[in-house]
């Protein structure tokens, strides 16, 4: 069964469109990267799912349940935006209060079964005002998972994290994912993402345009030869007229996107007395694999 | 996992749980259950003293005179018979009893009120609610009774404050008119008719979200039309009868203003 299952929704804020017709499908147990450009609909579409705002059309099955029925509410976990903590009570506190909504027995237990999953165990005691913005993240992602949930929906949860709150979070989430719980998470750091994601939706415009798994990206991501020589720019523009698509990347690694061999391309620029200092084949990140996308290419 | 079923009763009883926690764990709940007690002392000590003073207007020269209390029970409402000729004399005299009395009281606890919900949507905590089992209808419900009661406190608090102010101001506690079980009577249905109150705070707030001064500002508003009708439910020869149309008025106002806050809630994005 898919955990979430969504059929042409529609959602219209006054003038403007900001889903039309998105369709995703989020499979039981996946993490699933949920990508697109801001404005693209990624927050609108999980703020339907959770309830917070109204869809203008179309259908939204949880669990193949509609997403409005409150046994299926009651089996999700949700971080949209910030976490909704109130900031003069202390981090236990916010805890216990959630864990009171959901009714838990033993809710102590289990708030401190959270707090150490998110490696916070030792900051129960801190005002949550007082909290730096990754253990805000982290108090958020506890709070969604108390009571277990099936289905745990996170918008941007490592916005504004460091490197470490950033690998923090990642355990985190896989470390929940081995447990069956489904993860659906938006994020504009491809890098983080593409480290974690089984799945992964693309949406444009308030329409989802691919959907795919991690291996169908690994496969389907276009591989190239990159090389490294002193005379950069003379080698972009020799290849440049021999092949159709030769880039520079940040690094100052010229690429070529030719299915094409090292060895060949060794030999065409030694040839023209360019010598290279290193060659290698590589595949395109998630993050150029969808620039590509966004491209049309 | 030691979740329990989504029954109306069980989710209502976490709510409650929640919002009691939250209202009586607020320093601004007890500041004005103190402000509530004190309140009265002040009053009736202050127009004891002013009792009689002429006050003059420099532009045009006419004199008013001050009237004060001439006993405690006034600051808690008059004798239902005695309304029509007390607004006879206000024209002469500006009277205390008229303008500082316990109906004050039901447009501060619009104040209390209307922080508690926008705290909610300020912090996001809204979200925490609705986006897991919480019901639209367990929030209207949990927060009516729970405001209420909060309410209620203030109400009692202003009793206990008038009391102990007609001591300390020297004012008789003179039954003319009435007795004590319509005292009695007078005070329960004064406590119970912020139950229709509540509900009309409890509409703005959740139309205002998170902006408590709004919501404070059209809970004013709004409430000032059954602001007339206190010292005609609750005066101090109160009954039976009194109680009774206290807790109907109650029900009847809190039911139609509470479907207003669900279907608010229901129709309004929460973010």
């Amino acid at each position: 069964m898919n955990a979430v299952e969504i059929k042409g929704l529609t959602k219209n804020f006054k003038e403007k469109q900001a889903l039309c017709g998105l369709d995703m499908t989020v499979p039981e147990g996946a993490i699933y990267g949920f990508i697109g450009e801001n404005g693209s609909g990624k927050s609108t579409t999980e703020k339907i799912i959770c309830g917070l705002i109204h869809s203008s059309g179309g259908s939204v099955k949880i669990f193949g349940k509609p997403h409005t029925d409150i046994d299926v509410r009651s089996e999700m976990g949700v971080l949209i935006e910030a976490p909704g903590c109130y900031p003069n009570y202390s981090v236990w506190n916010n805890m216990m209060l959630q864990a009171t909504n959901l009714s838990i027995k033993k809710a102590e237990t289990e708030v401190v079964k959270m707090l150490k999953l998110v490696r916070m165990e030792g900051t129960a005691s801190n005002k949550y005002k007082n909290c730096s913005l990754g253990m805000k993240q982290r108090i958020g992602i506890a709070m969604a998972l108390l009571g277990n949930p099936k289905l745990l929906v996170l918008d941007e949860p490592i916005n504004g994290l460091d490197a470490d709150g950033m690998r923090i979070m990642r355990e985190v989430l896989v470390d929940i994912s081995k447990n069956g719980t489904t993860i659906i998470i938006s994020s504009h750091i491809l890098k983080e993402l593409e480290k974690i994601a089984t799945h992964y939706g693309i949406v444009k415009g308030g329409k989802m345009i691919k959907e795919m798994t991690a291996d169908e990206l690994e496969s389907g991501c276009r591989t190239y030869t990159a090389l490294k020589t002193k005379e950069t720019s003379r080698a972009k523009s020799l290849l440049g007229c021999k092949y159709s698509r030769v880039e520079e990347d940040e690094a100052g690694y010229v690429r070529v996107y030719d299915d094409v061999t090292a060895e060949e391309i060794v030999t065409y620029l030694y040839e023209n007395g360019i010598l290279i200092s290193e060659i290698g084949k590589d595949k395109i990140s998630l993050e150029e694999y969808y620039i590509d996308i966004m491209e049309g290419r | 996992m030691s979740k329990t079923k989504n029954t109306f009763g069980r989710r209502l009883k976490s709510m409650l749980r929640v919002d009691s926690r939250r209202m009586f764990t607020m320093k601004f709940v007890y500041i004005m259950v103190g402000i509530c007690l004190v309140m009265p002392i002040l009053i009736l000590v202050m127009t004891t003293m002013m009792d009689g003073s002429v006050s003059v207007n420099p532009q045009t020269g006419e004199e008013t005179v001050i009237e004060g209390f001439d006993n405690v029970w006034q600051i808690i409402g008059s004798v239902s018979e005695e309304n029509s000729s007390q607004q006879g004399d206000m024209s002469s005299a500006m009277s205390m009893t008229a303008m500082c009395n316990i109906n004050l009281l039901y447009f501060i606890v619009s104040v209390v009120v209307c922080i508690f919900v926008s705290d909610d949507f300020r912090s996001g905590y809204a979200k925490n609610l609705f986006t897991v089992r919480s019901k639209k209808s367990d929030y209207v419900i949990s927060k009516t009774i729970v405001c209420f009661v909060a309410g209620a406190l203030m109400v009692i608090a202003f009793i206990i404050g008038s009391l102990i102010g007609g001591k300390i101001a020297g004012l008789p506690y003179e039954m003319s008119g009435f007795n004590v079980t319509n005292l009695i009577m007078c005070f329960i249905s004064k406590v119970l008719l912020i139950s229709a109150f509540v509900p009309i705070y409890l509409v703005m707030s959740v139309i205002a979200k998170s902006r408590a001064w709004l919501s404070i500002l059209l809970s004013m508003m709004v409430g000032m039309f059954l602001f007339m009708m206190i010292p005609m439910l609750t005066p101090l020869n109160a009954t039976a009868m009194n109680v009774l149309l206290c807790i109907v008025g109650g029900i009847v106002i809190g039911t139609g203003f509470g479907a207003i806050s669900n279907q608010i809630l229901k129709k309004s994005s929460l973010v």
